[in-house]
C-alpha cells in the first residue's frame, strides 16, 4: 500500500471515528438530558393535573352552593312544604339548573335520601342516594355516579338548601371522563389517561385517554395496579413498540379513602426518540459529508506530502535502473521531505562521482588485469621460445648433424610457441570482438541436445570419473529467440564449466521451463559449488579458479546472454554444486 | 228488552262543566277555524276501512263525520247517537233500534231507516239489517250482548252513499278538502244536535308531539295531541291539557329466546323491578296509571285482580343472565321516556336493561317495548284487538294458539292473557292516557273537548275573540 493510500486511509479513519464519537456523545448527552427533562416536564404536569382537580373541585362546591342558595332552588324547597312531600311535580327542574351552571351532574334530593330531580339520569326519580349523609359538604371530592349507560366518575359537591326546613340536598358536579381530560391543556407529546376503578379486576375497557379511545392497557396493568394496591403515586417508563413513555400514575380517592380512579400522566418518548434519531441521522449526515471531505483533504495533503516523496521513490528507481543522472522535482516539498529530496541530490551526485571513479578504478584494475593475464599468457609461451633460441645459439657450437637435429627441433617448438601466442592472441580478440547476434526462432530444447551431444564423448569416456546427465526439457517450452552459434557457444561453456567443477564426476542436468512469460534454462552440476568470491566475480572477464582457464569463458556466456536481453544467475551451494540460470524472453509471435 | 237511559249522560256533562272551570268561564261564540295538529297520517275518513296505526285517528276524525246509531258517554257509558233507543231479543240476536227523527244528511237529505240498514248491511255482511218504519233491525249470526258497544267503537259511522257516489254522514262537520297533510272540516249547518260552534276544523296530519307543544304555546294550534311529559310545562305556561282514560298500554314482550323457561326467574325479576307507580305518577304526570294486564282497569275491571296473581320476587339468582336489551320504536317518543325509567328500574335491581333504538341493523334485542293502543269499546274485543296488535309470535311464546279472532268470547281471550302474564312473557308497563294540549282561545261548552274513550268533542268547541262568518 502506498504511503498515500496509508495517509488517506490514516486521515479520513481519524475523521470518522472523530465524528461518530462526536455523534454518540452528542446522542448520550441528550438522551439524558431529555430523559431528566422528560421526567421533571411529567412531575410538573402531574402537579398540574392535581391543581387542575382542586380548582375544579372549588369551582364546582361554590357553583353547588350557590345553585343551593338560589331563588330557583329556594321556591322549590317551598312548594316542597306546601305540597306536604309531593315532589313529583319538580321532576324536570334539575336539567335547565344544571345546563344554566355548566354542570354535568345535578340533583336534587330530599332529606331522606330520595331523588327528587336528576339532571343526568331525570329517570331515577324516586330512588335513593344512600350515601348522601356519609360525604363531606365542604369541598368536592369523587364519586362513582350512576348513569343510564354506566357507572361515571364524577367530582362531585353536596349542598344542603337553606331554604329548605324539611331538608332538600343539592348534589352536582362535573363528569370525569375522556371530556375532563380534554379540558386539561397538554404540552405537546404528554397524554392523560384515566383508569376508572369500579371494577374488581383491572378491566380494559375502564381506561380511557382524552379522545375517549381505549388505549391499550395490557402494558399499564401493572403500574395500575401498583396504585391500587399501595394507594401512592408511581412514576415508571414503559416501553411501547414505538418508543418509551414515562408514566406517573396518582390515585384519586374517595372521602373514605378508596382508590376510584388512577389518573396517569404519560410523557412520551417517542419525541425524545425522534430527536435522538435525528441527532444520529444528522450526524450521520455531517459525519459522511465531514469524512468525504477528510478524504478530500487528506488525499490532498497526502498528495501534497507524498509527491516529493514519490518523486525521490522514482529518482531512487531511475538509479537502481543505472539512470544515475536523474534529478528529483522537489521544488513543493518543504522540512524534511525538501532535506530528503536534497540529500537524495547529493547522494545521487556522489554515487556518480564515486562510479566513475569506481570505473577509472575498475578500468584501471581492468587494465592491469589485462596486463597481467597478457604476461602471463604470453610470458609461458615465450619462455620456451626464449630457451630455443638460447639453444639455437649454443647450437651453433654443436656439430652439423647435431644442429641440424637441434634446429629442427627448436623450429619445432619455435612453431608451436608462435602457434601458442597465436592462439592467446586470437581469444583475446573474440573477446574484444564478439559480433552482434544473429537471432532467429530456434527450439531451445533441440538446441541444448545438439550442444549436448558434442560431448558426449567426452562424457561418456572411461579413462574418467562417471559423470551422469540428466535432461529435464519441458516440450512445452516456446521458441527462442537466439543466435544458435553463439548461443551455442555460451551453453558449450556452461557444461564444460560443468564437467570441470566435477573432477570425480556427478550429475549433470540440463532442465528447461516456461516460467513467468520467460524461458528458463537450468545447467547443474554437482560438484563442490562456489565461494562466495567465487560467485562474486564469476562473470569478471579473465577470472578464473582454473589452474589454465583464461577466465573469458563465462564473461563471454554473459555477453552472449545479455546481447539476447537475457539475463543469467548463479545459484550455489557449497559442497551440493551450481546452478546456471538463463531466463530468455520467448520469441514472438512469427508473422 | 232494556232501554238505554239518558241520565249518565246528562250526569256526566253537568259533572264536566262543574269540575272544568276553566272551559265554562264565558259564553260560547260562534265562528272561527280550529286548527288541530294530529301525529297520525289519516288517508281516508271512511268508517268502515281501517287503516293500520292510524285507525285511532281515523275512527276520532271519522266520528265527526259519520255518526254511529250508539256512543261512548262522559263516564265510558252508552249514550244515543243516531238511534234514541234500542231493544233486544232475550238470546241478543235480534236487535231494534229506534232511529232519530229528523237527521239531515250533509247533503241536506234526509237519514232513513232504510238508509241506515243499507250502510250497516254493507259494513256487517254476517249481519241480517232491514228497516222497520223508523226502526233498524239487525239480525245476528250469533248472540252478541255487547252490540251496542260494538256499534260504538268509530268504524260503525253511518256512512251513506250519495247520488253522486261520495259518502255523506249526519256528524257534526261535513268533508270540504281532504289531502295527506290537511283535512278541512266545514260546520254542518243543519246537524240535529245543533251546529257547531266553529265555522272549520283545519287538521293537519303528521306533526310530531313535540313539535305540537309549540305551536300550542306559539298560538298556531288550538287543539293537539302532546306527550303526558309535557302537561307540567304546558302548565307552568297557563295552557290547558285534556285527556283521556288509558287508551294505549306500553308492555314489553320478550323475544323467543329469552322467553324460555330457563329466562323464568330473570323474567319475573324484571316484572318486579318494573315501578309502573312512579312511571305513572311523575315521569307521566299522572296521566298514565301502572299496568297489570293489556288492558287498563277501566275498560277490563279485573286489572286488580291479575295484579293479585303477580307472584312477589325477592332477589335474582346470581347465576341467571342479568343483561337485557329493549328495543323501542325510534319514532315513539314516550317508548323512548319510559325505557329509560325501565333501565333506571333494573339498575336499582342489579338488571343490565339497555335501550335498543335501530336506524338500521342492529343486534337482536331479548325484548321489546311496544305500544298498545286500545281501539274497541268491550273488554273482549279490545283484548283481542291488543293480542292482535302483540300479533301470533307474541301468542305463540307460550301456546300453540293464532291471536284470538275480534269476536273471540272474552273468557278464552282472558286465558290467554292469563297465561302470558303468568309467565311474564309479555310484562305489562303503563296504561298511557291520550293528552291534549288546549290553545289558548279554545272554550268548550257543556263537555269535555276529548271523551273518556278518547273520542273528539270539537262540536263543542269554541273560539274566544272569534266572529261567525256569513253563511
Amino acid at each position: 500500500m502506498s504511503l498515500r493510500a496509508k495517509l488517506f486511509l490514516l486521515v479520513g479513519g481519524v475523521a470518522t471515528v472523530t465524528i461518530v464519537g462526536a455523534t454518540w456523545v452528542v446522542s448520550s448527552i441528550a438522551r439524558r438530558s431529555f430523559a431528566a427533562l422528560d421526567a421533571q416536564r411529567t412531575a410538573t404536569l402531574a402537579v398540574q393535573v392535581r391543581r387542575e382537580f382542586d380548582r375544579e373541585g372549588i369551582q364546582i362546591a361554590d357553583r353547588i352552593a350557590r345553585i343551593a342558595a338560589s331563588d330557583a332552588v329556594a321556591r322549590i324547597a317551598a312548594g316542597a312544604e306546601r305540597s306536604h312531600g309531593d315532589l313529583a311535580r319538580y321532576v324536570n327542574e334539575a336539567p335547565p339548573l344544571a345546563a344554566a351552571h355548566g354542570l354535568d351532574l345535578l340533583e336534587f334530593v330530599a332529606a331522606d335520601g330520595v331523588i327528587v330531580s336528576s339532571a343526568h339520569w331525570p329517570a331515577r326519580f324516586g330512588y335513593r342516594e344512600a350515601w348522601i349523609d356519609s360525604v363531606p359538604r365542604d369541598r368536592a371530592f369523587m364519586h362513582a355516579v350512576e348513569l343510564p349507560q354506566e357507572r361515571s366518575l364524577a367530582l362531585i359537591a353536596v349542598a344542603g338548601v337553606p331554604a329548605a326546613p324539611r331538608g332538600l340536598v343539592v348534589v352536582g358536579g362535573r363528569r370525569i371522563d375522556a371530556g375532563f381530560l380534554r379540558l386539561l391543556p397538554l404540552p405537546a407529546g404528554m397524554r392523560l389517561l384515566l383508569y376508572r376503578n369500579v371494577d374488581p379486576e383491572i378491566a380494559r375497557q375502564d381506561l380511557v385517554d382524552a379522545s375517549g379511545v381505549t388505549p391499550p392497557a395490557a402494558p399499564l396493568e401493572p403500574l395500575i395496579a401498583r396504585v391500587r394496591d399501595t394507594r401512592r403515586e408511581v412514576t415508571e417508563t414503559i416501553d411501547w413498540p414505538d418508543g418509551p413513555e414515562t408514566l406517573a400514575a396518582a390515585p384519586l380517592e374517595t372521602p373514605r379513602g378508596d382508590v376510584i380512579a388512577v389518573m396517569l400522566v404519560g410523557s412520551s418518548g417517542r419525541e425524545l426518540v425522534a430527536l435522538l434519531s435525528r441527532i444520529r441521522w444528522t450526524g450521520v449526515a455531517a459525519g459522511a459529508l465531514a469524512i468525504v471531505a477528510a478524504f478530500a483533504l487528506s488525499y490532498v495533503a497526502a498528495s501534497t506530502v507524498t509527491r516529493p516523496v514519490e518523486e525521490l521513490a522514482r529518482g531512487a528507481r531511475a538509479v537502481a535502473a543505472g539512470d544515475w543522472n536523474v534529478s528529483v522535482d522537489a521544488a513543493d516539498a518543504t522540512g524534511e521531505v525538501a532535506d530528503l529530496a536534497r540529500a537524495f541530490e547529493t547522494m545521487t551526485a556522489q554515487l556518480v562521482d564515486q562510479r566513475e571513479r569506481l570505473v577509472q578504478a575498475e578500468r584501471v584494475a581492468a587494465w592491469r588485469e589485462l596486463a597481467r593475464r597478457l604476461a602471463h599468457e604470453l610470458k609461458n609461451p615465450l619462455f620456451p621460445l626464449r630457451l630455443t633460441v638460447d639453444n639455437l645459439r649454443r647450437a651453433k657450437t654443436l656439430s652439423t648433424v647435431e644442429f641440424d637435429e637441434m634446429f629442427d627441433e627448436s623450429l619445432g617448438t619455435l612453431s608451436q610457441g608462435l602457434t601458442n601466442l597465436t592462439n592467446v592472441v586470437g581469444r583475446f580478440n573474440d573477446f574484444s570482438k564478439m559480433p552482434p547476434p544473429l537471432v532467429e526462432r530456434v527450439a531451445i530444447n533441440e538446441l541444448i541436445e545438439r550442444t549436448l551431444g558434442l560431448f558426449r564423448a567426452q562424457i561418456e569416456a572411461g579413462d574418467r570419473p562417471r559423470i551422469e546427465v540428466a535432461l529435464a526439457l519441458d516440450p512445452s517450452t516456446p521458441v527462442v529467440s537466439v543466435d544458435p552459434e553463439q548461443f551455442g557457444r555460451a551453453l558449450q561453456n556452461l557444461i564444460v564449466n560443468a564437467i570441470d567443477a566435477m573432477p570425480a564426476g556427478g550429475r549433470l542436468t540440463l532442465r528447461t521451463a516456461s516460467v513467468a512469460a520467460h524461458v528458463r534454462i537450468d545447467v547443474s552440476d554437482t560438484g563442490e559449488g562456489l565461494t562466495d568470491e567465487e560467485r562474486t566475480r564469476l562473470f569478471t572477464p579473465y577470472y578464473t579458479s582454473k589452474p589454465h582457464g583464461t577466465g573469458l569463458g563465462l564473461a563471454i556466456v554473459q555477453a552472449v546472454v545479455a546481447d539476447h536481453h537475457g539475463r543469467i544467475t548463479v545459484e550455489s551451494v557449497r559442497g551440493r554444486g551450481t546452478t546456471f540460470v538463463i531466463e530468455l524472453a520467448p520469441a514472438p509471435e512469427s508473422s | 228488552m232494556t232501554r238505554f237511559k239518558f241520565a249518565p249522560c246528562a250526569i256526566a256533562s253537568a259533572a264536566f262543566a262543574m269540575l272544568t272551570p276553566g272551559l265554562r268561564a264565558a259564553r260560547p261564540q260562534y265562528g272561527g277555524t280550529l286548527v288541530v295538529q294530529s301525529e297520525a297520517v289519516v288517508r281516508s275518513v271512511e268508517p268502515t276501512i281501517v287503516d293500520g296505526d292510524s285507525d285511532s285517528a281515523q275512527a276520532r276524525m271519522s266520528a265527526l263525520l259519520f255518526e254511529p246509531l250508539v256512543a261512548i258517554d262522559g263516564l265510558g257509558g252508552l249514550r244515543p247517537a243516531l238511534a234514541t233507543a234500542w231493544e233486544r231479543d232475550a238470546r241478543f240476536v235480534r236487535w231494534r233500534f229506534q232511529l232519530r227523527t229528523p237527521v239531515m244528511l250533509h247533503d241536506r237529505t234526509s237519514l232513513d231507516a232504510a238508509r241506515v240498514a243499507a250502510a250497516l248491511a254493507a259494513r256487517e255482511r254476517a249481519w241480517r239489517v232491514v228497516s222497520d218504519g223508523d226502526s233498524v233491525i239487525v239480525d245476528l249470526d250469533r248472540p252478541n250482548a255487547e252490540l251496542p258497544w260494538v256499534l260504538a267503537d268509530g268504524t260503525h259511522g253511518i256512512a251513506i252513499r250519495a247520488e253522486g257516489g261520495a259518502l255523506v254522514g249526519s256528524g257534526p262537520f261535513r268533508l270540504d278538502r281532504f289531502d295527506a297533510s290537511r283535512v278541512l272540516l266545514r260546520a254542518h249547518d243543519d246537524y240535529w244536535g245543533g251546529r257547531a260552534f266553529v265555522d272549520a276544523v283545519q287538521i293537519e296530519q303528521g306533526r310530531q308531539a313535540r313539535a305540537a307543544v309549540a305551536s300550542i304555546e306559539a298560538g298556531r294550534a288550538d287543539f293537539a295531541a302532546v306527550s303526558p311529559t309535557d302537561v307540567r310545562r304546558l302548565a307552568d305556561r297557563g295552557l290547558r291539557t285534556v285527556s283521556s282514560r288509558p287508551m294505549a298500554s306500553y308492555v314489553l314482550i320478550f323475544e323467543p329466546h329469552r322467553a324460555q323457561s330457563a329466562d323464568d326467574e330473570f323474567r319475573a325479576a324484571v316484572a318486579a323491578a318494573v315501578d309502573g307507580a312512579t312511571l305513572s305518577s311523575v315521569w307521566l304526570q299522572r296521566q298514565a296509571e301502572p299496568a297489570d294486564g293489556l288492558l287498563p282497569a277501566w275498560i277490563s275491571g279485573y286489572a286488580p285482580l291479575l295484579r293479585r296473581e303477580q307472584p312477589r320476587v325477592a332477589a335474582v339468582s346470581t347465576t341467571v343472565r342479568r343483561s337485557l336489551i329493549v328495543r323501542i320504536d325510534t319514532a315513539d317518543a314516550l317508548a323512548k321516556t319510559i325505557a329509560d325509567r325501565l333501565v333506571a328500574d333494573g339498575r336499582e335491581r342489579r338488571l343490565d336493561i339497555a335501550v335498543q333504538t335501530p336506524n338500521g341493523l342492529a343486534p337482536r334485542p331479548d325484548a321489546r317495548l311496544v305500544r298498545v293502543p286500545v281501539h274497541a269499546t268491550t273488554p273482549g274485543r279490545a283484548l283481542a284487538l291488543a293480542m292482535q296488535t302483540l300479533g301470533g309470535r307474541a301468542v305463540g311464546l307460550l301456546t300453540n294458539d293464532a291471536p284470538p279472532p275480534i269476536d273471540a268470547p272474552l273468557d278464552s281471550v282472558l286465558r290467554l292473557e292469563r297465561t302470558l302474564l303468568q309467565y311474564n312473557v309479555i310484562i305489562p308497563v303503563v296504561h298511557v292516557d291520550d293528552v291534549y294540549g288546549l290553545g289558548d282561545r279554545v272554550e268548550s261548552w257543556n263537555e269535555a273537548p276529548v271523551s273518556p274513550s278518547g273520542g273528539w268533542n270539537i262540536a263543542s268547541l269554541w273560539l274566544r275573540g272569534e266572529r261567525p262568518s256569513p253563511r
